[in-house]
């Protein structure tokens, strides 16, 4: 086919009226059979580049695919141009799975969008080995990479794949971020002399600029006071999701329209702000990194990071989502360097565990198969460690999976190699490099987004002219106004964490938290008294659990107070609880206690070993007291909230009517992000 | 090996209507006599393959249609590997010596799916087969041999049926030695077995071998045709027991007609099984613990057996009454209840007598109970 002919293709099915160059170069490539890496930015149009040849194979064109929002948005608009095209991914129920498999396997899906975690998926399996397929397209292939940004285990099968299709099958591999060394790295797993190209990675539309700051309390002046300088609306990053919540609160406070978003809430709480985004019900929305892969909104008009990212690649990655419609963007990193090369740090330090916690694995493996939830609660570690000290074994070849009654189980390999750490190690010096090099973007006079561009591998762009630098615009100091610092200190007392509880398997409501755990000077006080002997907890702790309580609870009729008895730390909740009952004139009882003599919580590492070491724990010595009573359930800290879930679910059974929880501290447990 | 050669591979196996002969066959004109891979191969044009290899209109078509299924077979491929299997292919240095050299290219199949040691495929070997119904007996005898063969550092070979087969497993193993077991289906529909023998996959004393398509779940065909595989693994073959149909009967006899050695436990007395008639069909007779037997046939006439089970029933019958199960087990004749009472039955000399369960009786003694122990000679007459 010529270029000429394939245009009037495109015009007629997809309504477009010619190709660009590198889309043409691409395309004439898959027709060949041969293997192509294709790097350009987001908003290029990559998918053209695998959506034309997809309907003009005979048969079907799968596309790995991490990003579940963007591809229902994309078949969505694939079936209006009359394509049949669908999606198979873990939002979706079984029965439609299932219909969408029957269909593929009768040829009657051209296009096919994929999820890589469907490859553990063992009907998905099944399929794949009945479809007929013309095509294979991997999206966001730096996930490929050990030495990119996100990789991600899933992946790995697709690599596998990839090395025994026929030479002659067509695979394209697309991504907007890729560093030479990544590039490499895909062009080598996925072999048969993948060739690649790169588009031009400036993004002429975007004024990038660095705030330095002295402190935490500088950056939520700044945005404070001057977001709503900025047209439109847009997306602020943080390292944390305590902060995107802190944040998103502080904003609110100050009257900018504004929602917290992070891998914390459920489903469907998510999918509402992700509507919401489109909609633009906000000025803002404060999120971690989990929300971003798949935004499908043309004109955010703004991405500000408050917390440095860990790399230049990643931080390409996350402000790639703003600006797509060309027009004006702003970006800004605010950064304090006394304080923000921590978080980044963990990370790096921490992305592996320690190594005798590999062994302990591996020790467990070698005396029997297991699954992975077996390991989490034998091996007492976090699930992300075992997740990632599983990845990384069946990556070195020490052990395999296996499917026993369709579940799916790790076997150690006979003649399996020792734990490869210097690869451990490599990664870690890689990774430090790359956040070296983050630093260095903050501190140049030279134009930023050709830093970017170099470092990404893009080595034809010239100085953008609308950075800082550039313009000659640095924002050098904050100035913190007198009005502004107070209006910070009563956000302080006024910002309380809400504990999502409500279920249907109890009668427990959302209760709240006076703070977070490391926000002021409330975790501190709360380890002196607990582990210090620094007595019962001090009045304005209480104070500041009463404003919360009135806040969040408001008016609610509430019967009685409980609290949760103590494994360690002696009277201090119940002290605590007494002086509640007096300033709210609730009756109190002393009646709820323990039963089993259970650890303490937070020896317990994961989920799972808290909610089993709680379990069945509790008991109440006076059942009448609790039937169609709505109560208030006092505690100190909420970490995973196994135990409020426990006695909530314990008093529902003796029939209590409502379980009103209220702490001092929510802490951000075991993960960070 | 290639990686991406092992999908084709498994795909000729699939080839509906091609035999291991021709497939194997054209495995050799490709990758020997061309020397193409067989990734080349199926890109050739239908001239070359005509012309080059001779394929004819139905070959060519399905030729033609497994090259579009080779992505599926990648799919399958990549389980396997995933799952830890390995892929052994005829070609391969790893493929079993034994087993090609007595099933020839005829035979041999092409593709070998296997997880564990497999150097074990290259070690001397013992075959140890029988019936699933076995004996004390005949199980004891798989507990020497399986002994024997790890003295010796034979691999133990078997078919992990119930019976002399897991006897020859676990014998093995507890004997530490090396064992590999060819299994009646495809190595992806087995892991809950594979479970059981896990530790001794990991520490290299057990290989799993099928050469069925993985997908393939158990069946009584493909019980049966790996049994050929087994015996074909094997450099020596012993039977432990065996009756006169069924799977070990049917390997036996093929074996022999193709000239293999195999060994027979020579029979005790009264035991009933189809052990002597191997040996007389030419299967060497070995005693208990495995030792060759010289003349085996010298002293044994055909037709004693029956009068010999005949004499020791009568002798029980004569003076009481007996269930089919009592007489078993007084005599230890190893036979069924229900064969014995088939065997009753047809005598005319003895007697049934209604009831639960049903009893016999040596017909000559009619007298009344009371004279139950009359002595034996009122009934010659």
């Amino acid at each position: 086919m010529t270029r000429t002919e394939a245009e009037v293709i495109l015009k007629k099915v997809f309504k477009l009226e010619s190709f660009y160059d590198t889309q043409w170069a691409v395309i004439e490539k898959i027709f060949k059979g041969d293997r192509i890496l294709l790097i350009e930015k987001t908003g290029y149009g990559k998918s053209l580049c695998f959506q034309f040849p997809a309907t003009q194979f005979e048969d079907t064109t799968i596309i790995f695919s991490p990003l579940i929002a963007l591809m229902r948005d994309q078949v969505n608009k694939l079936k209006q141009l009359g394509i049949n095209a669908s999606c198979i991914n873990s939002n979706q129920t079984l029965n439609e799975n299932n219909r969408i498999i029957s269909d593929a396997k009768e040829n009657k899906i051209k296009i096919l969008y994929i999820a890589p975690e469907r490859m553990e998926n063992s009907e998905w399996l099944e399929t794949a080995s009945q479809i007929k397929i013309s095509m294979l397209v991997v999206d966001e292939a730096h996930c490929i990479s050990m030495w990119g940004h996100d990789f991600r285990p899933s992946y790995r099968r697709i690599v596998n794949l990839a090395g025994l299709l026929p030479t002659t099958f067509p695979i394209l591999a697309t991504t907007a971020t890729a560093t030479p060394k990544v590039e490499e790295d895909i062009k080598v797993q996925i072999g048969k002399n993948m060739s690649s190209i790169r588009g031009n990675l400036l993004r002429s539309n975007f004024h990038l600029n660095v705030i330095k700051v002295k402190s935490e309390d500088e950056k939520f002046i700044w945005l404070g006071r001057n977001i709503n300088r900025f047209d439109g609306n847009g997306l602020i990053y943080t390292g944390t999701r305590s902060n995107a919540e802190i944040y998103a609160s502080w904003l609110e406070f100050a009257g900018i329209p504004s929602v917290a978003y992070h891998g914390d809430l459920d489903g469907i709480t998510r999918k509402n702000i992700e509507k919401g985004l489109i909609e633009n019900r906000w000025k803002c929305i404060v999120s971690t990194n989990a929300l971003g892969m798949g935004i499908d909104k043309p004109d955010i008009r703004f991405i500000f990071h408050t917390q440095m990212p860990e790399s230049p690649i990643h931080y390409y990655q996350e402000i790639g989502r703003a600006g797509r419609d060309g027009i004006k963007t702003y970006i800004i990193l605010f950064y304090n360097p006394d304080e923000d090369t921590d978080l980044p740090l963990a990370f790096i330090n921490g992305s592996k565990p320690s190594l005798d916690k590999y062994d302990k694995i591996i020790n467990l493996i070698k005396q029997k198969i297991m699954g992975e939830t077996d390991l989490i609660l034998a091996s007492n570690l976090t699930s992300t460690q075992t997740r990632v000290i599983l990845a990384d074994l069946i990556d070195q070849k020490i052990i395999n999976e296996t499917f026993i009654r369709g579940k799916a189980k790790f076997e150690y390999k006979f003649l399996a190699p020792k734990l490869n750490t210097k690869l451990f190690e490599e990664l870690r010096e890689t990774k430090l490099k790359e956040l070296e090099k983050m630093i260095q973007y903050v501190d140049i006079d030279t134009c930023r987004m050709k830093f970017l561009c170099d470092y990404l591998g893009d080595n034809y762009t010239e100085n953008c002219g609308k950075c800082d630098v550039d313009t000659n615009k640095i924002i050098k100091k904050v100035i913190v106004q007198d009005e502004w610092l107070k209006k910070l200190e009563q956000f302080r007392f006024n910002n309380f964490p809400v504990l999502n509880f409500k279920s249907n398997e109890s009668n427990l409501i959302n209760g709240v938290a006076a703070s977070f755990y490391g926000f002021s000077k409330v975790g501190s006080t709360i380890h002196k008294c607990k582990y210090e002997n620094g007595g019962d907890f001090p009045d304005e702790l209480i104070q500041l659990v009463l404003n919360a309580y009135r806040k969040h609870y408001g008016d609610l009729k509430l019967d009685l107070i409980l609290y949760v008895p103590p494994t360690e730390s002696g009277d201090l909740v119940k002290n605590f609880a007494i002086k509640i009952c007096e300033l709210l004139n609730i009756k109190i009882s002393h009646a709820l206690i323990k039963c089993i003599k259970t650890q303490p919580q937070k020896i317990f590492q994961n989920h799972l070993s808290k909610m089993r070491n709680v379990c069945d724990s509790f008991l109440y010595l006076n059942v009448a007291d609790i039937k169609d009573k709505s109560i208030l359930l006092i505690d100190d800290i909420y970490d995973s909230g196994a135990t409020i879930k426990e006695i909530g679910r314990y008093l529902t059974l003796l029939g209590a009517k409502l379980i009103a929880p209220l702490v001092i501290a929510k802490t951000v447990g075991g993960n960070i992000k | 090996m290639i990686m991406s050669e092992i999908p084709y591979w498994i795909g000729l196996t699939q080839l509906k209507g091609w035999n291991i002969e021709k497939i194997n066959k054209l495995i050799i004109s490709v990758l020997h006599e061309n020397k193409l891979s067989l990734e080349e191969f199926f890109n050739l044009s239908i001239t070359e393959w005509s012309e080059k290899f001779l394929l004819q209109g139905n070959d060519i078509v399905a030729l033609l249609n497994l090259k579009i299924e080779i992505p599926n077979f990648s799919f399958l491929t990549e389980e396997l590997l995933l799952q830890g299997f390995e892929i052994i292919t005829i070609n391969s240095e790893d493929y079993s010596a034994t087993l090609k050299s007595n099933l020839k290219l005829k035979h041999s199949p092409p593709v070998l799916y296997v997880k564990g040691n497999k150097k074990i495929l290259n070690e001397k070997s013992i075959a140890i087969v029988g019936s699933r119904n076995a004996s004390e007996v005949s199980l004891k005898f798989t507990d020497n041999i399986a002994k024997m063969a790890s003295e010796q550092f034979k691999v133990v070979v078997s078919g992990f049926a119930k019976g002399v087969d897991r006897q020859a497993l676990d014998s093995a193993i507890k004997y530490i030695g090396h064992s590999v077991i060819v299994l009646p289906q495809g190595v992806l529909t087995f892991a809950s077995g594979i479970r059981q023998y896990y530790n001794e996959i990991v520490r290299g004393d057990l290989l799993v071998l099928s050469t069925f398509f993985p997908k393939a779940p158990w069946s009584v065909q493909l019980a049966m045709a790996r049994n050929p595989i087994i015996y074909g693994l094997a450099d020596e073959i012993y039977v432990a027991q065996s009756d006169e149909k069924g799977g070990t009967w049917a390997g036996v006899t093929d074996g022999l007609r193709k000239d293999r050695t195999i060994y027979v436990r020579y029979p005790e007395r009264g035991e009933l099984n189809a052990n002597l008639k191997l040996i007389q069909k030419g299967a060497k007779a070995v005693d208990f613990d495995g030792n060759l037997i010289e003349e085996p046939l010298k002293d044994v006439a055909p037709a004693d057996k029956d009068e010999e089970i005949k004499t020791r029933v009568y002798d029980l019958l004569k003076d009481k009454e007996l269930s089919s199960v009592e007489i078993i087990k007084r005599t230890n004749i190893e036979w069924s209840a229900r064969k014995m009472t088939d065997f009753l039955k047809s005598l005319n000399d003895i007697k049934t007598i209604k009831g639960k369960p049903i009893k016999f009786r040596y017909k000559f003694s009619e007298e009344p109970q009371l004279f139950v122990s009359e002595p034996q000679e009122i009934y010659e007459k």
